[in-house]
């Protein structure tokens, strides 16, 4: 069983190390796409196999593999956990990606980087599942970074278009920011752990997740002020990982990568490792109330901003990188649910149900809005173009079908999936201590879908009806994708529609997930509220008919690009937010950064300088005697001689 | 310490003085190595004041030995000057620097052949004449006296 599991990420990393062998032997182009493909395939299966043959029970199932670190008593193993949350979502990533790889085989056809891409996907794959399946912070750490190099890399994957390039080194950077918070939450956990002893007594590992969650408790009795500072840390380092304000501004500019990249990477999976890293630490999360009052709000802001600013985009990619970070804003609020009396597992069970669903119509819609931009000869302009229904008849329906199902219209699964967090915020709405902050937030949420359906039935009537425009750039022979690309659309169509509605009735990822760890379990089970159900759907209805009469407004001519309205100017220009960063945060470190590089060159350089010059200056003048002439320097050696003489006569 | 072996010395040490001079005083290489044997033969009278001083023999079979280990120098020492002087043509031991220091302003010194006679000897301006004017040459600074050198 342990090998299976060690295939999940083993056999994406042989893929990638073979993409990268052919692609030094010159090898064609298909041949390495196989290996990738099949290596991303094994992946699956192994992660299917895991899924059904696995009983985690409450802490795991833990498949050894070997010290990566051993320094005296500390031990730092590397060695997969397997219980009901990694188990989602590796599914979920594995499936994902094998689809994501399959449709680029024909998407990035004739592109001189093909190889590269393959490789760098399954080196993405290989990563984001040790990210999954670590058992211990460390490692998880490690491919942190690991997925953002690899989000670096892709974002980057046209690196001669300098937009693309400065992409990524902004998605980079604001990672990084995050990232800080995030690994100086380890180290207080580190510490925090090492205070309570439990390691020593067990043997364990300090980061180890079962050693993390026996120690929370004992951690809150003793030291709650240095557990919350963990948990705003970890929180921090979550934010910038998904995308929550203010550390969204990467998400949007990192649509400047190949769309199946935006579609695995920034909008299925890499960007929900934020949610699985809260879903993760929720053991200890249940401690540190605040925490999960800030996710809420932060994913209530970031819901609703994102959503505002998702109104005004031109660009179909932008609209659908804004939504992502809008529904990722719901993903943290549903923590933020996790608030009341022993819920927070059905928070978890909810926010990952979302996971699931999200990515797959998100990745629906990004392949399909690729599918768009494959026939448009690379224009995502949604000014530019219009009425495709007719150019790309499939395409038109499988976009049709994501976007109902993220607007939340029954039977797809949106709605089961966003109905879940809703429902967790209005059973609760009299909870003595939160029950008007569930308030606040079910309303944030209620307008943010709404503005969802909005935002999303304004793209897609753009794009697919009205008069018929296509661009110059895509020449005459604007067609449909090849069965490559549209194969695996139809699966995650189908999985857009069904997953939402067989996990809803099964309740699979609660036999799954729960129990998690040592949360307790949910006192009750999960009730549906129909005025919800019906409220919701009623927005989403008049947020398609809203989108569609914008829609129709915009459609009419090319020119309404200047948008009118103080609001609207806001929203387009997004909130300035990118400016306010720009101001806050990267001027100051600019001048800092200047002022040290002065420091640098005129003290330490300058010392260093001075102190390699004395033996210079000193050489200088030792050299003149160096005249190779004998009596010269037999003159010296006597000189020596009697002075040596004149000293030992003197001092005797 | 007897008269006899402090006058000795004295003569030792003004052999050995007087050899060193001459040493580094010279550029000439044989007159360079006569200077050394000179300094070596100070060095032996000195060993034999000594062994006289302590009444034994041992000074003055070192000095057999140092005059012994000489001679044998100078048949090595008296071939390799003539070998030096096949290359060069020269005695002068500035011929051979070339281990000197050659980087840009670090002239090597002119070789005595190439340096005008008024710079190998001492010009004395004559009793009765104006120093400053210097138009009357001496003796020695006849062109005759620089062909023979």
């Amino acid at each position: 069983m342990s090998n299976i599991v060690w295939l999940i990420p083993l056999a994406p990393l042989i893929g990638c190390l073979a993409c990268i062998v052919m692609r030094a032997r010159r090898m064609s182009d298909s041949l390495a796409s196989g290996a990738a493909i099949i290596g991303l395939g094994v992946a699956a299966i192994a992660a299917l196999v895991c899924l059904l043959r696995v009983e985690p029970g409450a802490d795991g199932f833990i498949a050894q593999g070997y010290d990566w670190l051993r320094v005296g008593a500390m031990r730092i193993p590397v060695a997969l956990r397997l219980d009901g949350i990694s188990l989602a979502q590796i599914n979920v990533v594995t499936f994902i990606s094998l689809l994501v790889a399959i449709y680029s085989r024909g998407y990035m056809k004739g592109d001189p980087g093909y190889i590269r891409f393959f490789a760098v996907i399954c080196g993405f794959v290989f990563s984001m599942a040790m990210l999954v399946l670590a058992s211990n912070l460390l490692v998880l750490y490690a491919f942190w970074e690991g997925v953002g190099l690899c989000s670096y890399l892709l974002i980057g994957f046209w690196y001669q278009k300098p937009s693309a390039a400065k992409a990524a080194q902004k998605a980079f950077l604001v990672n990084r920011l995050a990232d800080c918070g995030f690994l100086l939450g380890i180290l207080l956990l580190w510490y925090g752990v090492g205070l309570t002893g439990i390691d020593v007594a067990s043997g364990l590992n300090r980061l180890d997740f079962g050693t993390i969650f026996q120690a929370a408790p004992l951690l809150q009795e003793e030291h709650p002020t240095l557990l919350g500072w963990v948990g705003v840390l970890l929180l921090i380092g979550a934010i910038g990982k998904s995308a929550q304000f203010p550390f969204h501004v990467w998400l949007p500019d990192a649509m400047e990568g190949p769309t199946p990249v935006s579609a695995l990477i920034h909008a299925a999976t890499m960007v929900t490792a934020g949610v699985y890293l809260l879903a993760r630490m929720s053991p200890l999360l249940q401690f540190t109330p605040s925490v999960l009052v800030a996710a809420g709000w932060l994913g209530a802001i970031t819901a609703l901003l994102a959503g505002l600013i998702a109104l005004f985009q031109d660009d179909l990619k932008r609209v659908l990188a804004y939504s992502t970070v809008s529904q990722l804003g719901y993903l943290f609020l549903a923590f933020g649910a996790g608030l009341g009396d022993s819920m927070l597992s059905t928070a978890v069970v909810a926010a990952m149900f979302h996971l699931v669903t999200h990515a797959f119509f998100k990745a629906l819609l990004f392949l399909a809005s690729g599918n768009v931009m494959h026939a448009m000869g690379d224009v995502i302009d949604m000014r530019r173009f219009g009425g495709l229904k007719s150019v790309l008849p499939s395409t038109h329906v499988l976009f049709l079908i994501g976007a109902l199902a993220l607007v939340g219209i029954p039977p797809l699964a949106g709605f089961w999936s966003k109905e879940g967090i809703l429902g967790l915020l209005a059973g609760q709405l009299s909870d003595p201590r939160y029950g008007g902050l569930f308030t606040i937030w079910l309303a944030i949420g209620l307008v943010s879908a709404l503005l969802t359906a909005i935002y999303t039935f304004k793209a897609y009537f753009r794009t697919f009806h009205g008069a018929t425009r296509v661009p110059a750039e895509a020449g005459d022979h604007a067609h449909e994708a090849s069965s490559t690309m549209l194969a695996p659309l139809w699966v995650l169509a189908v999985g857009s529609i069904l997953s939402g509605v067989v996990l809803h009735f099964t309740g699979g990822l609660e036999r799954l997930m729960l129990p998690i760890s040592t949360l307790a379990m949910p006192k009750e089970g999960h009730h549906s509220h129909l005025w919800l159900a019906i409220v919701s759907v009623a927005l989403a209805a008049v947020g398609i008919w809203v989108g569609k009469t914008w829609a129709a407004r915009t459609v009419a001519g090319d020119k309404e690009a200047e948008p009118t309205g103080g609001f609207a100017w806001l929203g387009a220009n997004r909130f300035f937010l990118d400016e306010i960063f720009d101001q806050l945060l990267v001027r100051p470190t600019q001048i800092v950064g200047r002022s040290l590089s002065l420091f640098d060159q005129f003290v330490i350089d300058g010392a260093a300088k001075f102190v390699s010059s004395l033996p210079n200056a000193l050489g200088t003048q030792v050299r003149r005697w160096q005249q190779g002439l004998v009596p010269k320097y037999a003159l010296g050696m006597v000189v020596g001689l009697l002075a040596a003489i004149a000293l030992t006569f003197f001092r005797g | 310490m007897t008269p006899l072996t402090n006058h000795t010395l004295l003569v030792a040490a003004t052999l050995f003085s007087l050899g060193l001079i001459g040493f580094l005083s010279r550029k000439n290489m044989i007159l360079m190595f006569l200077s050394v044997e000179l300094m070596l033969a100070g060095v032996a009278t000195n060993f034999i004041a000594f062994g006289s001083h302590h009444g034994n023999v041992q000074g003055e079979i070192f000095a057999i030995l140092i005059l012994t280990v000489a001679s044998c120098e100078a048949a090595m020492a008296l071939a390799l000057v003539v070998a030096l002087h096949r290359r060069k043509s020269t005695l002068d031991v500035g011929a051979w620097s070339e281990l000197r220091e050659t980087a840009e302003g670090f002239e090597a010194e002119p070789l005595i052949r190439d340096k005008s006679p008024s710079e190998l000897y001492p010009s004395l301006t004559p009793a009765g004449v104006d120093p400053l004017k210097k138009q009357v040459v001496s003796k020695y600074n006849s062109g005759q006296m620089a062909q023979k050198a």
